[in-house]
């Protein structure tokens, strides 16, 4: 186990720039979590971390030791791919054996550690198979057996949930996390889904465009995004935005969009003459007496909740509410905003105010 | 129903034309390696001597010499060709300046034909006229003459089967390369595995089939050979590269002796079946019955 250090990495392919000096500390033992949308740079910096990209500027260290320039092999590393990678003409046993092979380790060696990786995965009967003969979720589970056989300082994962349905989504998540509690191996975790973002993480780095917009345990994320753009991406459903100013009104304050839609802000804010980016969780909304009335356009049951798709003057809103609402499309309803949970961010440079 | 009638209805033209062209003629050949028959020996008709073509090349020192010439022709050639046209693949899965125009040119060999291949070696190595011998004298003071060496004359017929079919090694190879997933082997990478590690135990396992198709390709076309090495040596100096090919139309042409020269072609035939065989045994049927047992 060790920890690692992503230091002003850079990554250029020829004159385009595609990581611009990334910085994460990430302890021993600890579970990160890149994530940020397609095309932000994860999964480029993992495999930098890897071994498999060159490192155009900057320093990646594994254990305390420069790594930059030392092949995979010798970094001690064990990765999943999202499409698992398992060599097809070897067996279930020969995949997950093969590191320790490699090593020139003996038989009886070898094969007691995969029957152990194979115990702990549920794999012992499946042992004998090809790849072909597997399904999805079992092939992702022989791909982390092979990276467990290996016992490694790191785990890299990327994007190892993508290929499977959303149901054995949840549980493999679960399976990954149950593993990690179980060895503590430092594991670096890379997904597009902030949902697998909160529930695995320890410690989430949200990516866009090769920068990083902030590091932080989930939920310090959703509390206290620090850009619009973790605001938006952190949190399902997503933030509302609303764009306007912050006025003064008896005495204190309060935000008026740019459609006239006046709304609560935290106590103690201050009149503001920058344009500003109003932003409210729909589940922070609350349907209660002496809100603001809004007109309902869409209604989305799903059982444990309702999704309310409304509009308060120009504004298009978005609450989800715990109760059942009986109003149909077209009335209105009152929307209640807890101040308190509202952030505020800078319009023109999105940062939190 | 109809549509089985169809569908032998639109196979009924390839039927036909394979029949007329394939198998009419093999059963032609294998009636008359059955007889006697030399329309300008002394008895020009067919007259059936039953297995008496078949006893008669089994002793015939000749015969016995050019399938032993051939194979070992057929063995140096396909085991370079593979070799070559790998190592020409891989250089081609890489990027550098000039590599489509490279790729281009390296293929062009395939498109001339073999008659003119010969005659181009022909002349390249022609003893006084030839460029080759020239430079091999002035620069090493080695004396090429394929007329009288037949340790040259060999290794020549050889390199020019190499240059010109690996090529088609190449293209094959470089398309089972390219179809390859690439993970795997970044994942090798990561397992801890050199080059040569991966070579074994990733890249051939997984181009497996395609080596071994190309290999029945080449061993076939080999085994079978005439026109470029009719052209270079004439299968000389002496027999020495008189190989098989060489030595049923030496028997059936100028000779005439249809009998003979068609048992030839049949034993040829099933020798060439039984070769490719046994690399199927040897090389695929082990896996796969260790596939299917579990």
């Amino acid at each position: 186990m060790a920890e690692v250090a992503v230091r002003n990495v850079i990554k250029k392919y020829g004159h385009l720039q595609v990581i611009h000096g990334v910085n994460i500390e990430i302890a021993d033992g600890e579970f990160v979590v890149l994530v940020g949308p397609s095309g932000c740079g994860k999964s480029t910096l993992l495999r930098m971390i890897a071994g498999l990209e060159s490192i155009s500027g900057g320093e990646v260290l594994i254990g305390g030791r420069v790594v930059n320039d030392v092949l995979p092999k010798d970094r001690d590393i064990a990765m999943v791919f999202q499409n698992y990678a398992l060599y097809p003409h070897k067996t279930v046993a020969e995949n997950m054996g093969f590191p320790l092979k490699l090593k020139g380790r003996p038989k009886e060696e070898i094969a007691a550690k995969v029957r152990k990786a194979a115990e702990i995965l549920a794999l012992e009967k499946l042992l004998d198979r090809y790849p072909k003969q597997l399904s999805g979720g079992q092939r992702q589970r022989v791909a982390m057996g092979r990276a467990i056989v290996r016992d490694p300082q790191v785990f890299l994962f990327d994007e190892p949930l993508s290929n499977l349905d959303a149901k054995l989504r949840v549980t493999m998540r679960v399976e990954i996390k149950e593993l990690h509690q179980r060895l503590k191996t430092t594991t670096v975790y890379v997904t597009h889904d902030q949902i697998e973002a909160m529930t695995m993480a320890d410690k989430i780095v949200v990516m866009r465009d090769g920068h990083v917009e902030q590091i932080g345990a989930p939920l310090e994320l959703y509390d206290r995004p620090a850009n619009v753009f973790v605001a938006g991406f952190i949190g399902s459903p997503a933030m509302n935005f609303v764009r306007g100013r912050i006025e003064a009104r008896d005495g204190g304050a309060a935000f008026v969009s740019d459609h006239g839609t006046v709304l609560p802000v935290p106590a103690g804010t201050a009149p503001r003459a920058e344009p500003v980016a109003y932003g409210i969780r729909p589940e922070h909304i609350d349907v209660r007496d002496g809100g603001i009335s809004a007109t309902i356009s869409v209604l989305e049951p799903t059982g444990s909740e309702t999704q309310i798709f409304a509009h308060l003057g120009g504004d298009a809103i978005n609450a989800a509410v715990r109760e059942r609402i009986s109003a149909r499309p077209g009335e209105t309803v009152p929307l209640l905003i807890d101040p308190a949970r509202v952030h505020l961010f800078d319009d023109k440079s999105g940062a939190r105010i | 129903m109809r549509s089985n009638t169809v569908g032998w209805l639109m196979l009924a033209p390839t039927i036909a034309i394979l029949g007329i062209f394939g198998i009419l003629p093999f059963i032609y050949v294998l009636y008359v390696a059955f007889h006697q028959w030399n329309p300008f020996g002394a008895n020009p008709d067919m007259v059936y001597n039953g297995a008496n073509n078949f006893r008669r090349l089994v002793f015939d020192g000749e015969f016995l010499f050019s399938i032993g010439v051939t194979i070992k022709f057929a063995f140096f050639a396909v085991l370079s060709e593979i070799a070559l046209g790998y190592l020409l693949a891989q250089l081609f899965m890489r990027e550098f300046p000039g590599r489509g125009l490279f790729r281009t040119i390296h293929t062009l060999p395939l498109i001339v034909a073999p008659i003119v291949v010969g005659s181009v070696w022909r002349l390249m190595t022609t003893p006084s006229i030839g460029i080759i011998p020239y430079f091999l004298k002035s620069w090493f003071g080695y004396d090429l003459n394929i007329g009288r060496d037949a340790g040259a004359a060999f290794t020549l017929t050889v390199l020019m089967d190499i240059w010109h079919w690996t090529p088609l090694v190449t293209l094959t190879l470089l398309a089972a390369l390219l179809s390859l997933p690439k993970e795997p082997f970044e994942q090798a990478q990561i397992d801890g595995a050199n080059r040569w590690q991966i070579f074994w135990h990733i890249t051939l396992p997984m181009i497996r089939p395609a080596i071994l198709a190309t290999v029945f390709i080449r061993l076939m076309d080999a085994l079978r050979t005439v026109d470029e090495v009719w052209m270079l040596t004439s299968g000389g100096p002496g027999a020495a590269t008189r190989y098989v090919g060489l030595h049923i139309w030496k028997i059936v042409f100028p000779k005439t002796d249809y009998g003979y020269g068609a048992a030839i072609s049949v034993i040829v035939l099933y020798l060439t079946l039984v070769m490719c065989w046994l690399l199927y045994v040897a090389l695929v049927a082990p896996r796969q019955k260790k596939q299917e047992a579990e």
